[in-house]
C-alpha cells in the first residue's frame, strides 16, 4: 500500500489511567523512571489466592468526575476508559461540537468490560440477597465503553469494539487506522479499557501463569505474569485533517498487522511463526525496513513459554544482527498485564518513547535467560535516537497484532 | 462474493433444513425446557434442541469447548464444505476469520465464576477459563482449519456480526485476504436469561406447557440463540476457481446511533442514514430493492424506530410495506445478523424470498396474531439488511443477487 494514495495517519491526542499515572504526563514520568505499579488488591478479597498482587489503580476516586447517578451505573472499566477518553479528547484539541461528531468514528479493544459489576451482581444473587441490583448489569458488556463515549461525545461515525483477549486494543488500533486509510472518517477514537476482577485473576491464577512477586519479563527466575488494569484511549487522524486544524502530532502510525497462530487456545506456537509472521507482515506493509526500527515494545508477559518465544521470534523477522541492536523492553514490567487494554497502554509508551527519544526499561529484570538474549533495557530507562518503534501484543486464542509508529512524520 | 454457508439454528440444523422453515415462517420460538425459568417473568426463546457436535467433529476436539464455540465451529465446516474451498491448496495466511458475539460463552463465565464461589480461590475450574473469552469461537475456527490470516472477534450487543460482515467486506476489498469466513453465534444460557430478565427487557410472555408461543410485537425482547458462518471471497478470486456464488455484498455502512445504555436511538436517524448510505454505495434505489430485512426483535422501541426510518426512507407510509423480521422466527442475539444474511443469500439460491409480514405489525398491534406472506416465490434481485442496536450503532448492507 502506497502511502501515496493513502493518507497518513498520525496521533494527535493520548488519554491514559494506569497504576503509575493517571495522566500521560504522570505515565510518561512512571513509565521512564521505572516506576512499578504492582502491589497488593485492595478491590477485593484475595484471601485463599496464591498469588495476591497486581498493578491496580489506586489514589483515585473514578466516581469523582462524574455525576453521581451516572456513575452509579458504569461499571470501573467504563469508569478508566472515560477517564482516559476525556484526557485523549481535550489533548487533541476536539470539541465534538465544533468538530462535527459525525467525523468521527470510535473503535475499542475490550477485555473483560464490567465482569467486577457483574461478579457484584452474581455474589448477590449466589448469596440469596433478595434484592440485587440489576442496573449492575447495564454496563456488563465490554462494548458499554464503546457506548458510553460515543454517547458523552455524540460520535456517529462506525463504531466497533475488538474483543481478541491480551490483543484486543492493538488490534483496534489497526481497526481505526483502516478506517483513516480507507478515507471512510478523519478521526477515529481507539484503545482500550480494563479493570481486575475476580474472573481474570481467578482464571489466571487457577492457570499457574501469574508470579507470586512482580513479574520479571526475560529474567531467568520469571515465574509469570502480573496483572493490572487501565485505560489507553488514542486519537487516530489523517494527517491532512489535523494539519487543517493545527493540532499537535505526537507520531505516526506506519501500519499494523493482525493474524493467527492456529495453534492453541492458550498456548503459543512453539516454533513463534506467527509472532515472527506478524512482525514481518507489519514491517512490509508500513514499508519499513527491519534495521530502521530501533526500539521494540515487547509483549513481553514474564511467562516462561512468551518471553524465549517473542525472543525467538524477534530475530527471525530481524536477523540476529538487527535484533541485537534494537532496544526491545516490556511495559508490563510496570503497569502489569492489562490484558484489553494492554495493546493501548503499550502502544501508549511506544509512542511516549519516539517523543521523548528515550527507551522505558524493563524492571525487575536482574539475572538474564541465557534464552532471552537481546538488550531489554533492564532496570533503567534509556536515551535513543529512535526513528521507528515497534509494539506487539500475542493473545489467547493465538491472535497476534503488532503495530509500527514513527515520530512526527516518517 | 458469498460462496458458503453453514447454519446451526432454532428452525433447522444446516442451511437447507433452516431454508425450508424460513420459507414456510416455521417459527422456531418455544417454551424453554433446557432449564428452569419458573422464577422468571418469561419463559420463551428461540433455542436449539437438536444439536448434535459430534455430527460435525470428534468428541476430542469438541471436549472442552462451549456450546457456542461447538456452534461456530459445526457452522464453518459446513459453510467451507458448501465454498468447496480446499484450503491445503491455499495459502492459509490470505483467509481470514471474523465473528460476532455478544458475549461470546456466557455460560462458562458463570460455571468459571460458580465453580470460584463454592471452592474458593483454590478451587476455580481452570479448564473452564480459556473459553471465557469472547474470541475463543473464532480461535477454534482458526486453529481446527489451521487458517493463520487475522482473527478477530467482534462484540457490539445486536451488531456484532454486522460488523464482522463490514469489515471482512473492506478487508477482501482491499486484498489483505482472497477469503474471509465471517460468522455471528451466540447461545441461550440461564445466566444470560436471567440477567435479561432482571433488567426487565424479556418478552412478558409465559408459554405454559403444551401452548403454542405467540409473543407480541412491541410487548419486549425474545432471546434467540444459534451459529451461521459465511464464506465470503473477493470476486476475482472466486470467478478464478470459477465458485458457485449466492450472491454479492454491494454496500456495508456502519453508523453509530446516540441512546443511553440499554435503549436503542431515540429516532433513528443514524439508522436511516446508514440505509441511504448503503443504497447509494450500492447505486440502488429504493424502488430496485424488493426484500427489506428488518432487525426488530419484538422490543418495541427498535419496531418503532425501524417503522419511523422505513417511512423516511422508502418514501412509502408504513401500510404500503412488507418487510422480513427474521428475528421473530428465530429469537434475537448478537451474532444473528450472519443469519439473517444467509436467509437473504439462501432466497437468491432458491429463487424465492423470505416470507414477509406487513410492516405495520411491527407497531405491534395488540391481540392482532403474526400474519406471514410465505408465498413471495419470484426472483429476488435486490434486498437490504438493517439492523440496530441497544446502546447505539446501526448498519444497513445491500445484498444483489449476482
Amino acid at each position: 500500500m502506497s502511502s501515496d494514495i493513502f493518507p497518513k495517519v498520525v496521533i494527535t491526542g493520548l488519554g491514559i489511567i494506569t497504576s503509575i499515572g493517571k495522566s500521560v504526563a504522570e505515565f510518561g514520568e512512571g513509565l521512564l523512571a521505572g516506576t512499578c505499579g504492582i502491589g497488593p488488591i485492595s478491590l477485593f478479597d484475595t484471601s485463599g489466592f496464591p498469588i495476591t498482587r497486581a498493578a491496580q489503580v489506586k489514589n483515585c476516586d473514578l466516581k469523582d468526575t462524574l455525576d453521581e447517578r451516572e456513575a452509579k451505573r458504569m461499571s470501573r472499566c467504563d469508569l478508566l476508559g472515560l477517564m482516559a477518553a476525556r484526557e485523549a479528547m481535550a489533548d487533541a484539541g476536539l470539541d465534538p461540537t465544533k468538530v462535527g461528531g459525525s467525523d468521527i468514528g470510535i473503535v475499542l479493544g475490550g477485555g473483560a468490560g464490567g465482569m467486577l459489576s457483574w461478579e457484584k451482581y452474581r455474589r448477590s444473587l449466589w448469596s440469596g440477597k433478595i434484592r440485587t441490583r440489576p442496573s449492575l448489569l447495564f454496563s456488563c458488556a465490554c462494548c458499554s465503553l464503546t457506548d458510553l463515549i460515543a454517547n458523552r461525545y455524540r460520535l456517529t461515525g462506525p463504531r466497533a469494539t475488538v474483543a481478541t483477549a491480551c490483543s484486543s486494543s492493538s488490534t483496534s488500533i489497526g481497526m481505526a487506522f483502516d478506517l483513516i486509510r480507507a478515507r471512510v472518517h478523519e478521526i477515529v477514537i481507539t484503545g482500550g479499557s480494563e479493570a481486575l476482577s475476580e474472573v481474570t485473576f481467578a482464571g489466571f491464577n487457577a492457570l499457574r501463569l501469574m508470579d507470586p512477586a512482580d513479574c520479571r519479563p526475560f529474567d531467568k527466575n520469571r515465574k509469570g505474569l502480573s496483572l493490572g488494569e487501565g485505560a489507553a484511549i488514542l486519537v487516530l487522524e489523517n494527517y491532512e485533517s489535523a494539519r487543517r486544524r493545527g493540532a499537535a502530532i505526537y507520531a505516526e502510525m506506519l501500519g499494523y498487522a493482525t493474524n493467527s497462530d492456529a495453534f492453541h487456545m492458550t498456548s503459543p506456537d512453539p516454533e513463534a511463526m506467527g509472532m515472527s509472521r506478524v512482525m514481518a507482515m507489519a514491517l512490509e506493509r508500513s514499508g519499513v525496513d527491519a534495521n530502521e526500527v530501533d526500539y521494540l515494545n515487547a509483549h513481553g508477559t514474564g511467562t516462561k513459554t512468551n518471553d524465549p518465544l517473542e525472543t525467538k521470534a524477534i530475530k527471525r523477522t530481524f536477523g540476529e544482527k538487527c535484533a541485537r541492536r534494537l532496544a526491545v523492553s516490556s511495559t508490563k514490567s510496570m503497569v502489569g498485564h492489562c490484558l484489553g487494554a494492554g495493546g493501548a497502554i503499550e502502544a501508549t509508551a511506544t509512542i511516549l518513547a519516539l517523543c521523548e527519544q528515550v527507551v522505558p526499561p524493563t524492571v525487575h529484570l536482574e539475572e538474564p535467560d541465557p534464552e532471552c538474549d537481546l538488550d531489554y533495557v533492564p532496570g533503567k530507562s534509556r536515551p535513543l535516537a529512535i526513528r521507528i518503534a515497534m509494539s506487539n501484543s500475542f493473545a489467547f486464542g493465538g491472535n497476534n497484532t503488532s503495530l509500527i509508529f514513527c515520530k512526527g512524520q516518517k | 462474493m458469498v460462496t458458503g454457508i453453514g447454519i446451526i439454528s432454532p428452525i433447522g440444523i444446516g442451511r437447507e433444513a433452516f431454508w425450508t422453515n424460513v420459507a414456510k415462517g416455521q417459527t422456531g420460538i418455544k417454551r424453554i425446557t433446557s432449564f428452569d425459568t419458573s422464577s422468571f417473568h418469561s419463559d420463551i426463546g428461540g433455542c436449539i434442541e437438536d444439536f448434535e457436535p459430534r455430527e460435525f467433529m470428534s468428541p476430542s476436539v469438541y471436549r472442552r469447548m462451549g456450546r457456542v464455540s461447538r456452534m461456530v465451529l459445526a457452522a464453518s465446516i459446513e459453510a467451507l464444505d458448501d465454498s468447496g474451498l480446499v484450503l491445503d491448496t491455499m495459502d492459509r495466511e490470505t483467509v481470514a476469520v471474523f465473528v460476532g458475539t455478544a458475549y461470546g460463552s456466557s455460560c462458562h463465565v458463570e460455571n468459571f465464576y460458580v465453580s470460584f464461589l463454592v471452592n474458593g480461590a483454590r478451587g476455580a475450574q481452570p479448564f473452564l477459563f480459556p473459553e471465557t473469552v469472547p474470541n475463543a469461537p473464532a480461535s477454534h475456527i482458526g486453529i481446527f482449519h489451521k487458517i493463520t490470516g487475522p482473527n478477530i472477534t467482534f462484540c457490539q450487543n445486536e451488531l456484532s456480526a454486522e460488523i464482522a460482515l463490514s469489515y471482512a467486506r473492506d478487508i477482501l476489498l482491499h486484498g489483505v485476504a482472497n477469503v474471509a469466513l465471517v460468522g455471528g453465534v451466540d447461545e441461550l444460557s440461564p445466566i444470560l436469561f436471567q440477567c435479561y430478565d432482571a433488567l426487565g427487557a424479556l418478552n412478558s410472555i409465559k408459554g405454559g406447557e403444551g401452548q403454542a408461543v405467540k409473543p407480541k410485537p412491541g410487548c419486549g425482547l425474545v432471546l434467540g440463540e444459534g451459529a451461521c458462518v459465511l464464506v465470503l471471497e473477493r470476486g476475482d478470486f472466486a470467478a478464478e476457481r470459477r465458485a458457485q456464488t449466492y450472491g454479492v455484498i454491494k454496500s456495508g455502512v456502519m453508523r453509530g446511533g446516540i441512546a443511553s445504555l440499554g435503549h436503542y436511538e431515540q429516532e433513528g436517524d443514524q439508522m436511516g442514514l446508514a440505509m441511504a448510505m448503503a443504497m447509494e454505495q450500492a447505486d440502488v434505489t429504493p424502488d430496485a430493492v424488493d426484500g427489506i430485512h428488518v432487525s426488530a426483535n419484538f422490543s418495541g422501541e427498535l419496531e418503532r424506530m425501524e417503522c419511523r426510518q422505513l417511512e423516511k426512507t422508502f418514501g412509502k407510509h408504513i401500510t404500503d410495506l412488507r418487510v422480513t423480521p427474521l428475528k421473530y422466527l428465530t429469537g434475537d442475539y448478537g451474532g444473528a445478523g450472519a443469519l439473517r444474511a444467509a436467509a437473504i443469500l439462501m432466497g437468491f439460491r432458491h429463487q424465492s424470498s423470505p416470507p414477509t409480514i406487513a410492516a405495520a405489525m411491527l407497531q405491534g398491534v395488540v391481540g392482532r396474531p403474526l400474519k406471514w406472506d410465505c408465498g413471495t416465490i419470484g426472483k429476488s434481485r435486490c434486498a437490504l439488511m438493517t439492523t440496530s442496536t441497544f446502546g447505539g450503532g446501526s448498519s444497513s448492507f445491500v445484498f444483489a443477487n449476482e
